[in-house]
């Protein structure tokens, strides 16, 4: 390489360098390094504990087994409605119906909108003196008492409608694509066999759609083990047993209790899990390559 | 659309007017809470807890005087305003200078660079949490923007490394060279000549920066504690917290509606744009 071009790519790619290595791959590695010690943040000391940290976490910590299965709860419920919720609303809206374009700018607005402004207006929705939903319900209440809808009974089933309200959108774009992608002809060749629209859909558009599907689970499982502003914020900065996720409960540790090892520690948990499910995900999801 | 010759009708199982209740059905439920949150902004507290649907009896504008000034929305937005620009700008420039020497020059240990970012998008965000705020303290640059730009950028390069560089990879070579024999420095060819040619990916990634970094909450909960530092969605979780103890909720639901209105102009109008987007980025990738 010319010496003008190597002047050129050491500068192109020296500023990206810099700050990716500092500030991404220094405090990742150094994670997988601290999750070993013992540390509360502040002391100079830091014991070495080993795998201390996690054995503690796997068999010693109920609130983490509870975050877990929260996080379990957020990743199952919310994916089987959106998915099935954007796979109808993009074979309705490639159905050729009027008014296409407006439903689908309408579904995918709540997407731009911060977390944190979601979580305040559907606090407001399921607030139990002034509510939009409870004033929804009335007439079909007849008189029993309002629900409380974010009490410890019903907090969790109460996530769900907030997240998928505001990830169905996206969904629903990337399906619009996938099936605007298959050609027309296929449909018509199974109409000629007689092929009804459930058929049509089983045999044509899942197989042919299977990738984009694998995409959007795979998003849907990785935002599901990572939620934290809904729960943090609807909890209004304490999550307790009741709503607590691995990343607020790994919040809580690190930054309220001054366990900054331990907390370490459950974000590589979190980790791991972002990257088991991930593999898991597309392992199941796998099939044979349709060409078309 | 080629959808409308397909005539692949969902609308005769289900009969036209149940398919359009349905599609309605869905529009009501994103948009009710919208026209709710809108109205009930200009009531007054007795009004807010006497019914949901009334609509206020006099707009109580004050509560929009109150949230901007009292609450702090203003300054919280501004402050939003200043980090995601510099932010937005800074990582589109550096990732594209990247994305450019990494798809156009063959180098020694381009393809491990490469992947090193590419690595970046499997990795939960929280994973560096811990030890990127004690490093921040460290570099002083602890409850700065400064400290927070840096976080910002360092974890939107993978993203929009992947994005520019599938982009400068569809560009012919040709071009690039035309300008270089006609004396133009690298640099100058990049500048003049690819990064003009690049506006529409770039514009891409940095819509997509714009709205992570605007509506980001955990880098600036944990990297800012000043009250006058804070970005937006820290300062509307503040003021949700404080409000349980003040109760002023017309203020609340105003400075709701505040935060939501830079989101809903940029929707309108790049709402293509970002719909484009997503299907590049998700189908490619």
């Amino acid at each position: 390489m010319k010496r003008d071009a190597r002047r050129a790519v050491i500068l192109f790619l020296l500023p990206a360098c810099v700050l990716y290595a500092v500030l991404f791959l220094y405090p990742v590695l150094s994670s997988l390094l601290l999750s070993l010690y013992d540390w509360d943040g502040f002391s100079r000391q830091r014991h070495f504990v080993g795998l201390g940290n996690f054995v503690r976490l796997l068999s010693d910590d109920p609130i983490f087994w509870i975050a877990l299965k929260h996080n379990a709860y957020l990743l199952s419920v919310p994916t089987v409605i959106i998915l099935a919720g954007a796979l109808f609303f993009a074979a309705a809206l490639t159905s050729g119906i009027h008014g296409a374009r407006f439903f689908r700018i309408t579904y995918f607005f709540p997407n731009v909108i911060s977390m944190v402004a979601i979580t305040l207006l559907w606090s407001f929705i399921y607030n139990p003196s002034f509510g939009l939903l409870n004033a929804v319900l009335k007439p079909f209440r007849h008189g029993s008492q309002p629900t409380v809808w974010l009490d410890p009974n019903h907090i969790m089933g109460s996530l769900v409608a907030p997240i998928v309200w505001c990830s169905l959108g996206f969904y629903l774009i990337l399906f619009l694509a996938g099936m605007e992608n298959i050609p027309s002809t296929f449909y018509d060749a199974a109409k000629v066999d007689g092929a009804n629209t459930w058929q049509q859909f089983r045999s044509i558009t899942l197989p042919l759609m299977w990738d984009v599907i694998t995409v959007a689970v795979v998003f849907l499982v990785i935002g599901g083990l990572r939620i934290f502003d809904l729960i943090y914020v609807m909890a209004l900065g304490y999550p307790n047993e009741q709503s607590q996720v691995i990343a607020t409960y790994l919040y809580e540790q690190a930054f309220n209790n001054a366990h900054m090892g331990y907390g370490i520690a459950i974000a590589v948990v979190l980790f791991v899990l972002v990257f088991a499910a991930t593999a898991i995900a597309m392992r199941l999801m796998r099939r044979e390559q349709v060409e078309y | 659309m080629a959808a409308s010759a397909r005539n692949r009708s969902l609308a005769r199982p289900l009969g036209l007017a149940a398919l359009y209740a349905i599609l309605l059905g869905y529009a009501a439920v994103v948009v009710l809470p919208m026209i709710w949150l809108l109205y009930t902004s200009l009531k007054n507290n007795r009004e807010i807890f006497a019914s949901a649907w009334k609509l206020p009896e006099v707009p109580h504008w004050e509560n929009f005087v109150h949230a901007w000034v009292r609450a702090g929305i203003g300054r919280y937005f501004l402050n939003s305003a200043l980090v995601t620009a510099i932010s937005v700008a800074l990582i589109t420039l550096v990732s594209a200078m990247a994305a450019y020497a990494l798809t156009r020059f063959s180098f020694r240990g381009n393809r491990v660079i490469f992947y090193a970012f590419l690595a970046g998008l499997m990795i939960p965000s929280q994973l560096a949490l811990v030890p990127l705020f004690f490093l921040v303290n460290a570099m002083g640059l602890l409850d700065t923007y400064a400290g927070l730009i840096l976080v910002y950028i360092a974890f939107s390069l993978p993203f929009t490394i992947f994005v520019l560089s599938g982009f400068f990879r569809t560009l012919p070579h040709e071009l690039a060279e035309a300008s270089l024999i006609d004396g133009c420095t690298h640099i100058q060819a990049f500048w003049r000549v690819m990064l003009p040619l690049a506006k529409p990916a770039l514009v891409t990634a940095a819509i997509f920066n714009f709205l992570g970094i605007w509506n980001e909450y955990l880098f600036a909960l944990v990297l800012i504690s000043s009250e006058r530092l804070r970005t937006l969605p820290l300062g509307l979780a503040n003021l949700l917290m404080v409000t349980h103890y003040e109760n002023d909720w017309g203020a609340l639901f105003a400075g709701l509606v505040m935060v939501m209105i830079p989101t809903v102009v940029a929707y309108s109008l790049l709402q293509g744009q970002i719909t484009k987007g997503i299907t590049v980025g998700a189908l490619k990738g």
